[in-house]
C-alpha cells in the first residue's frame, strides 16, 4: 500500500463520520433556514403545493425576521456576556488546580486527574438537579450565604433561579474541560526553565509571569475555547437553574423546534451561533498561532 | 431425543412469541398504574413496552421527526387534531371498541375528532393553581382567582415564591382568562394585553417551572404553583407522606381555566393495531379507568369508572367541577404556524425583560 493510500486508510473512519455527522446535518440546517415552516412543524414542501396560499420555496424572510429587531441579538450578547464571564472564572479556578496537579508528586498526578474526571461518571442533569438542592432556600449553604449576609444588614437574597446560580452551573459543569488541557500542558514544562529563572534572580512571581503563563497560554486557550463553545449554547442550565429571565439563545433555538414549531427560524438562531461559535474558535487557533515562542 | 427436540423448539418459539406480542405504547410520564398494565399483559398475553414524552410539542417533533414503532400515543385533544390534519393517525375499528359507550357524552364528538373517527377519551386534568394552604391562610390571600398570581398587589406577599408553568400556551391562556378573555384568543390587542399582565407580574415569580414544581411546593419552597391538577394532587400526597404539616391544595380559579383531555389514538404505522384496539377497548372499562384516577387524581371522562373512584376525589370540585365551574372550562384548539410564531415571539419577550 503506498503512504498515501494508507493515509487515506486511517483519515477515512473519522472522516465520514464528520461528514455524517457533522457536514451533512450543517448542511441541511443550512438549507432550513432559507425554507417556510410547515403547518405542522417541520418544514414547508419545496415545490408548490398547488394552494396558492401556501408558501413553499426559498426565502430569506428568517434571516430578515433576526434582524428586523434587537430582541435576538440582545439574547445573543447576553448568552456571550454569560459564556465570557463562565470561561474567565474557570480559568480562574481551573488554573491553580491545574498547576497544583501539574506539579505534584508523579505518583499522585493520575489519580488527582481521575479525580477531576470523576463527575462525569454520573449523569449531567442529575449533578445540575444536585445543585438546586444545595442553593435551594432550605439548605445549609443558602442559610450560611444568608446568614452572614444577615450580619452585614443586608436582605436575604435567593440563591435559586438568579442569574449566580446558573453562572455556578455553567462554571461547575465546564470546569474539567479547562482543567485537563491545562494541565496537559503544564505538565510538560521543563522544570529547568524554572531553576534558570531563580538563578538569574527572578523571584517566584515573575517567574510564574514570565517563564510559566506564557508557555501556558496553549492551553488557556484551548479550555477557552472548550468551555466557552459550549457555554454559549446551553439550554439545559438556564432552564432548571434560571429565574424568570434566565434565558439564553439555547433556551429560545429549543423552543423554536419544539413549541413553536418554527424549524426555519430556529436553523436561522443556530447559524448565526455556529458562525459564531467558529469565529471564536478560528481567533483562538490564530492568536495561539502568532503566540508562539 | 424427542424431549430434546421439544425443548429446543421450545427455545425458538418462546422468544419469537415474545418478540413478537409487544404492544408499544408511548405515554406521559405515570399516567398509567403498572396493576393495570399488568392485567392487561394477562389478558391479551402479550408485553407492554412504555416510553415516555413530557409534552405534546415533544410527541409531535419526535413522530414530525419520523419516529416509528408505537401503537398507542395518549396526547391531549389539540395535539389529536394536528396529527389528524396530518393523516397520522389510524381510523378506529369501533366494532372492537365495544367499552367506548362508557364515555360521558360531553366529552364524545369533539370539534377535535368529531365522530370519535380517530380517538377514545382517556382521562383529563385542568391546568390551575396549587398552593400551600398554612402559608397562603396566614397571609389571608384569596384563593379563588388567576389574580393569585397576577395581582402585583396580592403578589407582593409571596414574592419569590410562586412559579408559573414553563409553557407558552398555558401562561398565556392563563393570563387571558384572568382578563375575561377566552383561552383560545388570537386577536393581537388582547395577546398584547396578556403580555403586559404577565410582565407586570413576572418580577414576583421565582421561576418558570414546569419539571419540579411537585417537589417545590411538597418542600414548602414555592407556596403557589401554576400546574396541572394531577401533579397538584401529586404533591399533596407527597406533602402528606412527609409530614410537612401543610397540604397542597387545589384552586380552580373562577375565570375558568383550560381543560386538558387527553385521548388514546392509533398511528396509521403502528406495528400492531390489533394489540393496540385491545389495548383502548381495556382501558375504557370503567375498573381500569379508575384505576388512574386512584393513582394520580385525573379528571375521568368514564361513566362506569365513576363507582370505583375513590370517595374523596370524587369530592373535590376541582378534579370533578360542578356544572358552573365546568362550563368555564375550555378545550385548547391547536394553533396555526402563523398564530404559534406571534404566540412564541411573545413568550421571548416576556422571558428576556
Amino acid at each position: 500500500m503506498s503512504p498515501r493510500a494508507q493515509k487515506w486508510v486511517i483519515s477515512g473512519p473519522p472522516l465520514g463520520y464528520l461528514l455524517i455527522f457533522f457536514a451533512i446535518p450543517t448542511f441541511i440546517m443550512v438549507l432550513a433556514s432559507f425554507r417556510f415552516a410547515g403547518e405542522f412543524g417541520g418544514l414547508a414542501p419545496l415545490v408548490g403545493t398547488g394552494n396558492p396560499d401556501e408558501l413553499s420555496g426559498l426565502t430569506f424572510e428568517n434571516y430578515q425576521r433576526f434582524f428586523e429587531d434587537t430582541i435576538y441579538l440582545e439574547l445573543f450578547l447576553k448568552s456571550f456576556i454569560y459564556a465570557t464571564v463562565t470561561t474567565l472564572l474557570c480559568l480562574g479556578v481551573a488554573y491553580p488546580l491545574a498547576l497544583m496537579i501539574a506539579r505534584s508528586d508523579k505518583r499522585w498526578r493520575e489519580l488527582l486527574v481521575l479525580l477531576v474526571i470523576l463527575p462525569f461518571w454520573s449523569n449531567f442533569l442529575i449533578r445540575v438537579y444536585a445543585w438546586m438542592i444545595i442553593l435551594g432556600p432550605q439548605s445549609g449553604f443558602a442559610r450560611a450565604v444568608n446568614g452572614v449576609l444577615g450580619t452585614f444588614g443586608a436582605e436575604p437574597i435567593p440563591l435559586l433561579y438568579s442569574p449566580i446560580a446558573v453562572i455556578i452551573g455553567l462554571v461547575y459543569v465546564h470546569l474539567p474541560f479547562m482543567v485537563l488541557p491545562l494541565y496537559v500542558n503544564l505538565e510538560k514544562h521543563d522544570p529547568a526553565l524554572l531553576d534558570a529563572a531563580q538563578d538569574l534572580g527572578a523571584g517566584a512571581w515573575q517567574r510564574f509571569w514570565k517563564v510559566t503563563f506564557p508557555l501556558s497560554l496553549p492551553g488557556v486557550y484551548a479550555g477557552a475555547a472548550l468551555v466557552f463553545i459550549p457555554a454559549l449554547g446551553i439550554f439545559a442550565i438556564p432552564d432548571i437553574l434560571g429565574g424568570t429571565d434566565g434565558i439564553l439563545i439555547g433556551n429560545v433555538i429549543k423552543q423554536q423546534f419544539l413549541d413553536a414549531r418554527d424549524w426555519p427560524f430556529g436553523s436561522v438562531l443556530s447559524m448565526v451561533l455556529t458562525v459564531l461559535a467558529i469565529l471564536f474558535a478560528g481567533l483562538a487557533a490564530w492568536v495561539a498561532r502568532h503566540q508562539r515562542i | 431425543m424427542k424431549r430434546l427436540l421439544a425443548v429446543l423448539a421450545l427455545l425458538v418459539v418462546l422468544p419469537a412469541m415474545a418478540k413478537d406480542d409487544v404492544l408499544h405504547l408511548y405515554n406521559w410520564n405515570n399516567y398509567m398504574s403498572d396493576d393495570t398494565i399488568k392485567r392487561f399483559e394477562v389478558s391479551c398475553k402479550c408485553k407492554v413496552k412504555q416510553s415516555y414524552y413530557g409534552s405534546n410539542d415533544e410527541l409531535l417533533a419526535k413522530l414530525q421527526a419520523g419516529a416509528k414503532g408505537y401503537d398507542v400515543l395518549i396526547p391531549t385533544m389539540n395535539a389529536v387534531d394536528a396529527l389528524i390534519k396530518r393523516k397520522a393517525l389510524l381510523e378506529l375499528d369501533k366494532s372492537k371498541l365495544p367499552n367506548l359507550k362508557n364515555v360521558m357524552p360531553q366529552y364524545l364528538n369533539t370539534t377535535f375528532d368529531p365522530d370519535n373517527k380517530y380517538s377514545a377519551p382517556y382521562a383529563m386534568s385542568i391546568t390551575m393553581l396549587g398552593y400551600n394552604d398554612k402559608k397562603i391562610k396566614e397571609l389571608g390571600l384569596p384563593t379563588d382567582s388567576w389574580a393569585l398570581i397576577f395581582d402585583p398587589k396580592l403578589l407582593e406577599k409571596i414574592k419569590g415564591k410562586v412559579t408559573v408553568l414553563d409553557d407558552q400556551r398555558e401562561v398565556f391562556v392563563a393570563a387571558l382568562k384572568y382578563l375575561g378573555y377566552s383561552a383560545n384568543e388570537t386577536d393581537d390587542a388582547k395577546l398584547k394585553e396578556a403580555k403586559e399582565t404577565i410582565r407586570r407580574a413576572k418580577p414576583y415569580w421565582a421561576a418558570f417551572n414546569a419539571q419540579s414544581y411537585i417537589k417545590e411546593l411538597t418542600v414548602g419552597n414555592i407556596w403557589v404553583a401554576h400546574g396541572y391538577s394531577n401533579d397538584i394532587f401529586q404533591a399533596n400526597l407527597d406533602a402528606q407522606a412527609a409530614k410537612r404539616g401543610f397540604n397542597i391544595v387545589h384552586l380552580l380559579p373562577k375565570e375558568g381555566a383550560s381543560l386538558s383531555l387527553d385521548a388514546m389514538v392509533v398511528p396509521k404505522n403502528a406495528p400492531r393495531p390489533d394489540l393496540a384496539f385491545q389495548f383502548i377497548n381495556f382501558m375504557l372499562d370503567g375498573q381500569n379507568s379508575a384505576d388512574l384516577t386512584n393513582l394520580i387524581g385525573s379528571g375521568n371522562p368514564n361513566n362506569e369508572a365513576m363507582k370505583f373512584i375513590k370517595a374523596e376525589i370524587k369530592a373535590n370540585r376541582a378534579v370533578f367541577p360542578d356544572a358552573e365551574s365546568a362550563k368555564k372550562l375550555e378545550m385548547l384548539r391547536d394553533l396555526n404556524a402563523k398564530e404559534l410564531r406571534t404566540l412564541s415571539r411573545l413568550w421571548t419577550e416576556v422571558k428576556l425583560k
